[in-house]
């Protein structure tokens, strides 16, 4: 498999290894929005206790993937918009490691794929599988061309495979093995980083009697673990049915799910960045108190607190209270502050850059204390060229931002915008500072409308047809 | 630093709208910018961004010139300063208005076409040529096409072939022979009215004559020419500098050569009296100085890789044919702006089979 394109932005804030467990909170808020989810059919009411794992509310446009209660608690609907908030938090039982009972009781219980499947949903696992192509929900009841599973994860700064897996590399592999329980005869595509660690070593060793699992060793160079990147790479076209994709914590969710019957009431998110005291990894309930976690780590007076990576992730609005169900770190950057004097004069062995034209490219790369400054006053394009070499899609940014610019959305979707994974690098690296990423997108959009309207334009003229005839 | 921040916080308001000086904006924003860096943050992914930015990106291509603007100092005196003087302020001047009326910023851009028109002016040049030319190319060459990242053409060539066509006889009159003294002309100010200085002979014109000059002379840079392009070591100082800092593409500049050589090659070994060697060609005229100051343009260049490998082709072979086959005795200038005309059409062609392949994946 060839890669194209990709670098490493480097700044200063990585989270280190350790996973710290934050103390019970008193009250969580569970937003009802998430990147991909929208939970907007309740299924609780009013002041009504719940216990840990009940279904507050699901999503039904998405095959009613449910909302779980984290904890057990009294649910409040009115107390913040677009929150369900549930008070009087009961800490969870501790529960024990696996005894043999257990394994038992699960081998025991020979479910059919479509149960397992059934199970998968309704124990808040399946939330964490991601249609390779489109990232949307994949139908559970669907069967894939192939499975993608991949422990690496390459955006600053996102919880990573290595932590999440420490010690718990045989739950990862039963989680595989479940996987592959819901398949016929479709191939897993295992990812796993190329480089000559331990990690790497020891997760080759567990799966080495796994004939059905294929692995893909990728280079440690963002974006190469984005799905469609690898989906593509892998010749997975899209129109030989869905691909499924899906990380370290979805098959550790998968396992706990099938194998003790759980549900996965816990996240392990990342949080990082040059505004952060102690980048770490911290186990959270989903619905935790952004500000509980925000006063631990954060130093910065003037932060911006952004849910995800620096190249993709959303700011945290302000009526935003709890960690979503899909929140895989949170990053924290300074806002700018200064104007510095000179700027674009200095030497520059304090900053790294895609191109060479700072000091630091003749000795190694550092990592820099980036805020959010644009750096730069925004100009025309002077094809440069370094979104295109950035480019780990393989298209011609510059082009098809010329496109845009002048309107040309049909050239725009003959240049294949519609290939862009959204990775950000090109924006990231334009010295025009133009805003690539936001461009495409609202490109993308406006693609998928014509074709949409299009349909469905074919489908009434169809149905007028009928009728007539 | 604070003092002069607060400074321009208090100016500000003249210059913006409803202020008595709104319409010279452009200039008070080019003058901030250039003492502080932008005030502006990222709004939506990605957070952060690179530092370079189109300043710096210029800077760049200005300090490779530096090896350059010394050995022209060195060999054709204070004049040189006087020339790039006036360049500056004839395009700064036209860049200005334009800026004005477009009610857009002052692109960085020009500070470079501004260092590199004199550079490619013949060290006698009246200064009024320059003013002329550099304002000419500024204008025709960049501004009506819509500033910089929009032009077709190379403004400072487009300036210099302008003055060429226009004023055959000053363009190929106004040579200086160079110093030869120890310290050079540093501190001396030699114009056309010095006669005893004044040369009509490059080395490409002796070589007409079939009269060569020596290749290592040429290398040093003490022959007659444009002010920048004789000292091959300069420019080549300069220009590895250049590509090391991927300003310019090191493909571009292969190509070019490359091309140049070859051809240059083949004619020298069919026709060993009637053509130069090939290391003579290479440091003669502005070949070198154009190879990794002109082509490498971002703007006026191809954009794709494949691009910039035909465009150099296309330059280095159309120079040698110039040179060699036709009345001019340098065809570097002519090369490069035909070599702007092909450009889009060759990334063009690459886009065109770059986005077949494209059609059937994903």
């Amino acid at each position: 498999m060839r890669f194209k394109g990709g670098y490493n932005v480097l700044f200063q804030g990585k989270p280190d290894g350790a996973v710290q467990t934050m103390p019970e909170p008193e009250k969580l808020y569970l937003p009802l929005r998430s990147e991909r989810f929208h939970f907007s059919s309740l299924s609780v009411e009013e002041g009504q206790q719940v216990q840990a794992g009940d279904v507050l509310a699901t999503d039904p446009d998405n095959f009613d993937i449910p909302l779980l209660a984290p904890r057990a608690g009294r649910v409040r609907l009115e107390q913040a918009e677009n929150h369900i908030v549930l008070e009087s938090i009961e800490g969870l039982p501790e529960h024990a490691e696996l005894d043999g009972r257990e394994i038992l009781h699960a081998e025991q219980k020979a479910g059919t794929a479509a149960a397992k499947r059934e199970a998968l949903v309704r124990l808040g696992a399946w939330q964490f599988l991601y249609d390779a192509h489109t990232q949307a929900l994949p139908d559970p009841t669907g069967t894939p061309q192939a499975v993608i599973v991949s422990t690496v994860s390459l955006e600053p700064f996102l919880v990573r495979g290595d932590v999440l897996l420490h010690r718990r590399l045989l739950n990862f592999t039963r989680g595989l093995e479940h996987l592959q329980s819901l398949l016929e005869y479709q191939p897993i595509y295992f990812a796993i980083p190329d480089i000559r660690s331990e990690f790497a070593d020891l997760v080759r060793n567990h799966i080495r009697g796994y004939a059905w699992v294929k692995l893909l060793e990728i280079p440690l160079v963002y974006p190469y673990d984005d799905f469609a990147i690898l989906a593509r790479g892998l010749e997975l076209s899209s129109g030989n049915g869905p691909v499924w994709a899906v990380r370290t914590e979805g098959v550790l969710a998968i396992d706990q799910a099938l194998t003790l019957d759980r549900p996965c009431l816990t996240r392990t998110i990342a949080i990082g960045g040059t505004g952060v005291v102690s980048p770490s990894h911290i186990e959270v309930a989903p619905g935790y108190p952004l500000k509980a976690i925000t006063d631990k780590y954060v130093f910065e007076p003037n932060p911006r607190i952004i849910d995800g990576g620096i190249l993709t992730g959303k700011v945290f609005g302000d009526e935003a209270l709890g960690i979503g169900t899909e929140c895989r770190g949170i990053t924290v950057l300074p806002e700018l502050k200064e104007r510095e004097f000179l700027g674009f004069a200095r030497p520059g062995s304090d900053r790294g850059s895609f191109s060479a034209c700072f000091l630091s490219s003749l000795t190694h790369r550092i990592r820099e204390r980036l805020t959010t400054a644009m750096r730069g006053e925004l100009r025309p394009c002077v094809s440069c060229n370094f979104c295109e070499e950035v480019c780990p899609a393989g298209i011609s940014p510059h082009l098809i931002h010329k496109y845009l610019y002048r309107d040309l959305i049909e050239e725009a979707a003959q240049a294949r915008v519609d290939l862009c994974v959204e990775c950000g690098l090109c924006s990231y690296v334009c010295p025009s500072k133009i805003d690539l990423r936001a461009q495409f997108t609202e490109a993308r959009e406006l693609i998928e409308q014509d074709k949409r309207e299009a349909r469905e334009a074919k489908a009434r003229e169809e149905a007028v047809e009928e009728t007539s005839a | 630093m604070k003092v002069l921040l607060r400074l321009l916080d208090k100016v500000r308001p003249t210059f913006e709208d409803g202020g008595r000086l709104h319409l010279l904006h452009p200039a008070f924003e080019a003058i901030e910018h250039f003492l502080f860096s932008p005030s502006q943050t990222t709004i939506t992914a990605p957070h952060v961004r690179d530092p370079l930015d189109l300043k710096r990106f210029m800077s760049m291509a200005i300090i490779s010139l530096v090896p350059c603007i010394l050995a022209g100092l060195y060999f054709y005196g204070l004049r040189f300063i006087a020339i790039i003087v006036v360049s500056y302020a004839a395009g700064l001047t036209v860049e200005l208005i334009f800026a004005i009326a477009r009610k857009e910023g002052i692109n960085e851009g020009f500070f470079v076409t501004g260092i590199l028109f004199p550079l490619i002016m013949p060290p006698a040049v009246p200064l009024w040529m320059v003013a002329l030319g550099v304002a000419f190319g500024v204008f025709i060459g960049k501004e009506i096409f819509g500033g910089t990242g929009r032009n077709l053409f190379n403004p400072a060539l487009v300036g210099r072939c302008f003055l060429a066509l226009a004023y055959p006889a000053q363009m190929s009159g106004s040579w200086l022979a160079p110093a030869t003294e120890l310290g050079g002309r540093v501190l001396k100010y030699v114009d056309g009215s010095n006669l005893d200085a004044v040369t009509t002979a490059t080395p490409l014109a002796l070589a007409k004559q079939g009269e060569f000059v020596s290749t290592a002379h040429m290398f040093v840079g003490n022959v007659a020419g444009s002010i920048g392009e004789t000292s091959a070591i300069a420019i080549l100082a300069g220009g590895i500098f250049l590509l090391m800092t991927r300003v310019g593409s090191w493909r571009t500049v292969v190509s070019t050569l490359a091309s140049f050589a070859v051809l240059a090659a083949i004619l020298r070994h069919a026709q060993p009296d009637r053509f130069g060697p090939v290391l003579w060609h290479l440091c003669a005229g502005g070949l070198l100085f154009g190879a990794f100051f002109m082509t490498t343009d971002p703007v006026t260049g191809p954009v794709t890789n494949t691009g910039k490998w035909l465009y150099g082709a296309v330059i280095g072979a159309t120079t040698v044919l110039i040179r060699n086959f036709t009345g001019y005795v340098e065809g570097v200038t002519f090369a490069i702006l035909l070599g702007n005309i092909v450009a889009p059409i060759l990334d063009e062609a690459v886009f065109a089979v770059r986005l077949r392949r494209l059609r059937s994946e994903g």
